[in-house]
C-alpha cells in the first residue's frame, strides 16, 4: 500500500479550495480527449459528426462493428499472444544472462558486458530494414515467430536483473557456492524468490513495450489476420475513414486491456519504475 | 537541454542545401539545371494533334544547343524475352489452387472487390482467391517491393503510376503473354485503358477499375446561387465564373475546394490537366515512346495552369485544404457547416463511398441526391481524362498452375458481367464497352447519370499514346516532389520558381532511378 | 583462493556462462548488432528498387546526406519536437505529482486520472487526437469560444498549418507520456523521508523553498531517467507523425522527423534501401551523441547520495 505522504501542513480554507480547483481543471484538460473519444464511440454512424461534445445519442454499434468488421477480436488475440510470449521469454533470458554476469566470473565477461551495453544504444529504427529481410528469408513473415523472436532478449532486462543479483547479500552467494547447489538449483530456490518483485516489474515493462509496438508489426504483416492491435489501428485509420464511430470505439477497445493489466499490477509497476530510476 | 540546442544550431550551420538524393554522387551525375532567363513561346501540340510514332514535340528554343535531346527511338521489348504465361496449366492440375491477392482498396471499393471475388470463388472449384488488404496503395507497393519473391502474393493490384517500376522489377508475367497465349479478345476494351498499363510496347497489367478525377458539387448550393443544378462547369474558366457567382450570392463561402495531395491535386491532377491541354508532362512522348529523362511541367503551359489556380485561391474563390493525407479532406470541406465549399475535384472511384456515406446520414443536411457529378474541368474547353485506377498483375515464379489460375481470375474480373456489377457498386468506369450492355450497369447508368461521367470523359479522350499521361520509373516519388511544389504555390509562392525547383528534383529522381535500375 | 585456483575456476565457469548467455547473445547479435553492421555497410551504397544490385556510392554519402536539406530539416524538426516534449513533459509530470502529493480527500481519483494515459499507446493517443483536431468535424473546432480565440483551429486546422502542426503533435505526445512521468515522479516523491521535510520546516523553510532545496535535488536520478526516456522517445517519434500528419503540411514538411524521413510513406527516399540505411545510421549516431552528452552533462549534477 502506498504510504500517503502526509504533509503536516495540510492546506486549509481558500488554499484548500484553490488546490481542488486546480486539480479539477487539470483533470478536465487531461480527460478531454478521452471524453470526446468515448462520446464519438457511443454514437451511431449518422450522428457522430455533429455535436462532438454532447452525448446526444447512444448505441453500442461502434463497438460491435469495431469488434467484428474491424477485426479487433483477432488483433487483440495476436497482441496478447505476442506480448505474453515476449514477456515470458524475456524474463527467462534476462534472469539467466544476469545471473551469468553477476554470479560467475569468467574470461571475457567484461567484453561481453560491453557488447550487451552496445545493444542498448542502437535504436530499433536502424535495424528495421535488415531485420525484415532476415525474417523474410526465414519465412517468418505473417507469423508469431516473426513478431516475437527479434525481441526475445533485452539488455535492459539483463541489466535490471543484474543489479538485483548484485544487491544480494554476499553470504547468500557464498553459501550457494559452498553447498554446491548448482546454478539451476540456486536460481530455483534462492535466486528467483529473491528477485521476484523486480521480475514482476520487468514483466510489466516487457508486456507494455511489446503491446505498444507500432513499426515492426506494420512492417512484417501482409495478412490481415496477423496484425496486432497497433498495426490494426493503422489499417483502420485508412479503411474506416467514413465510420469515425468505429475508429474511436476501436481505440477504446485497444486501450482497455492495458488498463486492466495496469490495475491488476500497479504495485509492480511502481516498484519497477522506481527501481530503474533510482539506480540510474 | 543545452545539448539539444547545440545540436539544432550545429545542424542549421552545417547544411549544404543539396538534396539527399545527391548524397555521395559525383557532381557529373547531376543534371545541368535548366533555368531559362526568358521564355520564348514553346512549340506545343494543339489539342487534337496526334504524334506519329517516333516523332516528338519539337524541342523548345530555350535550351542551349549542347543539351538538345536526340530524337528518341521507340523502344519495345519483344514478348518472347519476357516470362511466359501457361494458360492451360490449370486443366492439368488437381485440387483447388489457392491464390493470395494483395490490394489497397478501401471502403466501398473494397466491398465491391470482395463481392466480385466471392462470386468468382463460388462459381467454380478449381481456384480460390484470398484477398489481403494492405491498407492503401502505398503500403501495397512498399510491402511488395520489400518482400522477397517468395513472400510476394500470387496476384497484386497496383495503381497506374507504378507500371514502369513493376515492369523493371522483372517480377511479374506480362498479361500480354497471357492474352497472346489464350487468344483473349480485347476488341471491346477501351484502348486507352490497355495502353495505360503498357510500356515498351508490352501490356503488363490488366486494368480492373478505371477511375479519373470528376467534379463533385453541391446541387443545393448551386440552386441557392442561381445556377442550374444540372449543369456543372466544364472548364477552369467556367469554374471561375460559377465560383464567383456562388461566393457573391453567399450560397457558400468558397466555390471550390482544392488540395495538394500526391494522388490528387498536387500530383495526379497536374498530369490530367496538362494532357487536357495537349501538353506533355515528360519528354520522349511522356515516357511512352522511350524512358523519359526529364519532366516538362516547368515550361510555360504548366506555369500558366498553376498560376490560374493560384489566382482562384488568392481571389477567395477556392479554398486550399492542404495535403489531404486521408483523401477525404476535400469532401469534408463540402460538409463544413461554417465555411463550406460548393465543389471539389475528386476521384470517380470515391462515388460509391460518397453515396454510401451520405445514404447513411453521415453529413447532416446533405442527402444522396444533393451531390452532383460532372466531368473534370480543365484548362481546355472540353473535359478529357486520363486512365487512373488500378490493374491486376500476375506475379511470376509461382508455378504454372498459379499463373494459369491467376489468368482465370483475371478473365473473370474483366468479363462484362463482373465489370457491370463492379462499376455499379463503386464509381469506377468499366474497362470494356460491352459491360454497359449488361445488367446491372445498364439500368444504373440510365437511372443515375452520375456513374456515366467518368466513362464518358474517358472515351472522349484521344487515344494517342503520347497523350495518355506520363509513365515514369519513379513516378510516385516525382508526384511527391510535385505535390510539394503545388503546396508551395497554393500557399502563395512563386509559381515558376516552385515548378523549376520541383522539376530539378524530379529530373534527379529520374536519373537516379535510371542509374539504379 | 589462490590466483591460480581462481583462474582455473574462471575457466571452468566459461562453458556454463556461455551457455547461459547464448540465447541472449544469439538474439541480440542477429537482430541488433548484425543489422546495425549491415546498415552501416549499406549506408554507403545505392540499390535498385527491390534492394538488390547494391553498388558502392562512396563513404561520402554519409556526410552528404547529413548535410542535405532533407536531413537537416528532419533534424531540426526532431530537435524542435524534443525541445517541446521533454521540458513540457517533465514540468507537467513533476508539477502534477507535487500537486497531487498532498493529503486531500479524494486525491486517489486525481492520481488515477493523471496516471491513466500510461495505458494509451502511440496509435491510440494519435487517433484520439486526430479526431480532436480535425478542423471540419473535430471536437475542438466545435467548442465555439476556442475557435474564436485561435482561428487557426478551424482554418486551416491545427494539423495543417505549418506553424502549429508540430506543436500539436508534440502536445499529443506529451499527453500520452503524462501517465508515465506522473507515476514515476510520484513514486519517487513518496520515497523521500518525511524527516527531511520536517527538518527543513523546523528551520523555517516555506513550501516553495522546501521544494527546491529538499525535494528537487533528491528527485535528481528520477528526473534524469525521465529526461533520457522522453528524449529517446522524441527522437524516435514515428507513429504520431504517421497517423496525424503524414510528414506534415507540405511544402515545409513541418513534421517530418528523422524516423519519418527514413520510413514514411511520402518520403523522398522511400524504397531507396541505400539512402534509408544512411539516414537510419545517422539517427543512431545522433542518438549516441545525445545520450553521451546527456549522461555526462546532466549526470554530473545529479545527486546520488543518501
Amino acid at each position: 500500500m502506498a504510504t500517503e505522504n502526509i504533509n503536516f501542513e495540510s492546506p486549509r480554507g481558500w488554499r484548500l479550495a484553490g488546490r481542488y480547483m486546480l486539480l479539477a481543471v487539470v483533470t478536465a484538460v487531461v480527460l478531454f480527449p478521452v471524453y470526446t473519444t468515448v462520446i464519438a464511440a457511443l454514437k451511431p454512424g449518422d450522428k457522430v459528426l455533429q455535436n462532438p461534445l454532447v452525448p446526444d445519442a447512444f448505441t453500442l454499434d461502434g463497438f460491435s462493428d469495431a469488434w467484428t468488421a474491424g477485426h479487433l477480436d483477432r488483433y487483440l488475440l495476436n497482441s496478447f499472444v505476442v506480448a505474453t510470449v515476449i514477456t515470458i521469454v524475456q524474463l527467462v533470458t534476462s534472469v539467466v544472462s544476469a545471473y551469468a554476469f553477476a554470479m560467475l566470473d569468467f574470461p571475457g565477461r567484461g567484453v561481453l558486458f560491453v557488447v550487451f551495453l552496445a545493444t542498448l544504444l542502437v535504436p530499433f529504427e536502424a535495424t528495421l530494414v535488415v531485420n525484415r529481410r532476415t525474417v523474410d528469408s526465414l519465412g517468418w513473415l505473417n507469423s508469431y515467430q516473426g513478431l516475437a523472436v527479434p525481441f526475445l532478449a533485452t539488455a535492459f532486462g539483463t541489466f535490471l536483473m543484474r543489479q538485483v543479483f548484485l544487491g544480494m547479500p554476499l553470504d547468500l552467494r557464498d553459501a550457494a557456492a559452498i553447498d554446491g547447489v548448482g546454478h539451476l538449483g540456486f536460481l530455483r530456490h534462492v535466486g528467483i524468490p529473491l528477485v521476484r518483485p523486480t521480475l514482476g516489474a520487468l514483466a510489466l515493462f516487457s508486456f507494455l513495450g511489446s503491446w505498444n509496438q507500432y513499426l515492426w508489426p506494420n512492417l512484417i504483416t501482409t495478412e490481415d489476420d496477423m496484425n496486432t492491435v497497433q498495426s490494426g489501428l493503422r489499417l483502420l485509420r485508412s479503411s474506416a475513414l467514413d465510420e469515425p464511430n468505429l475508429l474511436m470505439a476501436a481505440t477504446i477497445i485497444a486501450a482497455i486491456p492495458i488498463v486492466v493489466v495496469l490495475l491488476l499490477f500497479q504495485r509492480q509497476l511502481v516498484r519497477g519504475l522506481t527501481a530503474g530510476a533510482v539506480k540510474g | 537541454m543545452l545539448a539539444l540546442v547545440a545540436a539544432g544550431l550545429l545542424a542549421a550551420a552545417c547544411g549544404n542545401g543539396e538534396t539527399i538524393l545527391n548524397a555521395g554522387n559525383e557532381p557529373a551525375t547531376t543534371l545541368p539545371v535548366e533555368a531559362p532567363a526568358t521564355l520564348p513561346p514553346v512549340d506545343t501540340l494543339a489539342p487534337g494533334d496526334t504524334l506519329a510514332p517516333g516523332e516528338t514535340v519539337p524541342p523548345d528554343d530555350t535550351r542551349p544547343p549542347s543539351t538538345t535531346l536526340p530524337p528518341p527511338t521507340t523502344t519495345t521489348i519483344p514478348l518472347a524475352d519476357l516470362a511466359e504465361c501457361p494458360v492451360d496449366a490449370l486443366d492439368e492440375g488437381s485440387g483447388t489452387v489457392e491464390l493470395t491477392l494483395w490490394h489497397g482498396l478501401n471502403a466501398e471499393s473494397e466491398t465491391a472487390l470482395t463481392k466480385l471475388t466471392d462470386a468468382y470463388n463460388a462459381s467454380q472449384s478449381e481456384v480460390r482467391v484470398e484477398l489481403q488488404n494492405q491498407g492503401n496503395y502505398s503500403q501495397t507497393i512498399d510491402k511488395y517491393v520489400q518482400s522477397s519473391q517468395g513472400s510476394r502474393p500470387d496476384v497484386v493490384i497496383f495503381p497506374e503510376y507504378v507500371v514502369q517500376q513493376t515492369a523493371d522489377s522483372d517480377s511479374v508475367i506480362p498479361v500480354a503473354a497471357c492474352v497472346e497465349e489464350s487468344g483473349y479478345d480485347t476488341s471491346t476494351f477501351q484502348p486507352s485503358t490497355l495502353t495505360a498499363y503498357s510500356t515498351a510496347g508490352v501490356q503488363w497489367g490488366m486494368p480492373l477499375g478505371v477511375s479519373n478525377p470528376v467534379l463533385y458539387y453541391n446541387k443545393l448550393v448551386f440552386e441557392a446561387a442561381g445556377l442550374d443544378p444540372e449543369i456543372p462547369p466544364r472548364s477552369l474558366d467556367e469554374v471561375r465564373q460559377f465560383s464567383q457567382q456562388i461566393v457573391d450570392s453567399g450560397a457558400a463561402s468558397y466555390g471550390i475546394a482544392v488540395d495538394s495531395g500526391t494522388d490528387s491535386g498536387g500530383g495526379w491532377f497536374l498530369e490530367q490537366w496538362l494532357a487536357n491541354e495537349g501538353e506533355l508532362y515528360a519528354d520522349n512522348g511522356n515516357g511512352r515512346l522511350a524512358p523519359a529523362t526529364r519532366v516538362l511541367y516547368d515550361q510555360p503551359p504548366g506555369v500558366e495552369l498553376l498560376t490560374y489556380v493560384q489566382q482562384l485561391i488568392t481571389d477567395g474563390l477556392a479554398f486550399n485544404v492542404g495535403d489531404n493525407a486521408g483523401g477525404t479532406d476535400t469532401f469534408f470541406k463540402l460538409a463544413d457547416e461554417s465555411a463550406p465549399a460548393a465543389m471539389t475535384i475528386g476521384t470517380s472511384a470515391a462515388l460509391g463511398t460518397v453515396i454510401a456515406a451520405l445514404g447513411g446520414g453521415l453529413i447532416p443536411g446533405l442527402t444522396v441526391d444533393d451531390i452532383g457529378v460532372g466531368a473534370m474541368p480543365g484548362p481546355g474547353p472540353t473535359p478529357t481524362a486520363l486512365v487512373g485506377g488500378n490493374a491486376l498483375f500476375i506475379v511470376k515464379d509461382k508455378g504454372d498452375e498459379k499463373a494459369a489460375a491467376a489468368w482465370d481470375y483475371i478473365t473473370y474480373a474483366v468479363s462484362p458481367e463482373a465489370q457491370s456489377q463492379y462499376v455499379t457498386d463503386t464509381g469506377y468506369a468499366p474497362v470494356r464497352a460491352d459491360a454497359l450492355d449488361v445488367e446491372p450497369a445498364l439500368s444504373k447508368y440510365a437511372s443515375d447519370p452520375r456513374f456515366r461521367v467518368a466513362y464518358d470523359q474517358l472515351i472522349a479522350s484521344p487515344d494517342d499514346p503520347a497523350l495518355q499521361g506520363p509513365i515514369l520509373g519513379p513516378q510516385r516519388e516525382v508526384r511527391g516532389v510535385t505535390a510539394r511544389a503545388v503546396a508551395e504555390i497554393f500557399n502563395g509562392g512563386d509559381v515558376q520558381a516552385a515548378l523549376s525547383a520541383a522539376a530539378t528534383q524530379a529530373n534527379l529522381l529520374i536519373a537516379d532511378y535510371a542509374a539504379r535500375n | 583462493m589462490t590466483s591460480t585456483a581462481q583462474r582455473r575456476q574462471r575457466r571452468r565457469n566459461l562453458p556454463v556462462a556461455l551457455a547461459m548467455l547464448a540465447p541472449s547473445l544469439v538474439i541480440l547479435g542477429t537482430f541488433v548488432l548484425y543489422p546495425l553492421g549491415k546498415a552501416i555497410w549499406l549506408g554507403h551504397q545505392r540499390c535498385d528498387v527491390q534492394g538488390d544490385n547494391c553498388r558502392s556510392n562512396g563513404w561520402d554519402q554519409y556526410w552528404d546526406a547529413f548535410r542535405s536539406e532533407e536531413f537537416q530539416n528532419a533534424l531540426l524538426v526532431t530537435v524542435k519536437f524534443a525541445l517541446i516534449t521533454v521540458p513540457l513533459g517533465l514540468v507537467l509530470g513533476v508539477g502534477l505529482a507535487v500537486l497531487a502529493d498532498k493529503w486531500l480527500r479524494g486525491v486517489g481519483i486525481f492520481r488515477a486520472v493523471f496516471s491513466s494515459t500510461i495505458a494509451t499507446s502511440v496509435a491510440v493517443t494519435s487517433l484520439m487526437w486526430l479526431f480532436l483536431l480535425q478542423p471540419e468535424i473535430g471536437a475542438l473546432s466545435n467548442v465555439g469560444w476556442i475557435s474564436d480565440v485561435f482561428p487557426v483551429i478551424k482554418s486551416p486546422g491545427l494539423l495543417r498549418d505549418p506553424g502549429t502542426a508540430l506543436t500539436s503533435i508534440a502536445l499529443s505526445s506529451v499527453w500520452g507520456s503524462l501517465g508515465f512521468t506522473f507515476i514515476l515522479v510520484t513514486a519517487s516523491l513518496q520515497g523521500i523521508p518525511r524527516d527531511l521535510h520536517e527538518a527543513a520546516a523546523i528551520d523555517g523553510a516555506g513550501g516553495t523553498r522546501r521544494f527546491w532545496s529538499v525535494t528537487f535535488p533528491l528527485l535528481g536520478p528520477t528526473l534524469l531517467f525521465v529526461v533520457i526516456v522522453l528524449t529517446t522517445r522524441a527522437f524516435q517519434a514515428y507513429g504520431e507523425v504517421d497517423l496525424l500528419t503524414g510528414g506534415g503540411p507540405r511544402p515545409q514538411d513541418s513534421t517530418t522527423t528523422i524516423t519519418y524521413l527514413t520510413y514514411g510513406q511520402e518520403s523522398v527516399i522511400i524504397n531507396n534501401d541505400g539512402l534509408q540505411a544512411t539516414v537510419a545510421v545517422l539517427l543512431f549516431v545522433v542518438l549516441l551523441a545525445l545520450s553521451l552528452l546527456q549522461l555526462r552533462g546532466i549526470g554530473k549534477r545529479v545527486h546520488y547520495g543518501n
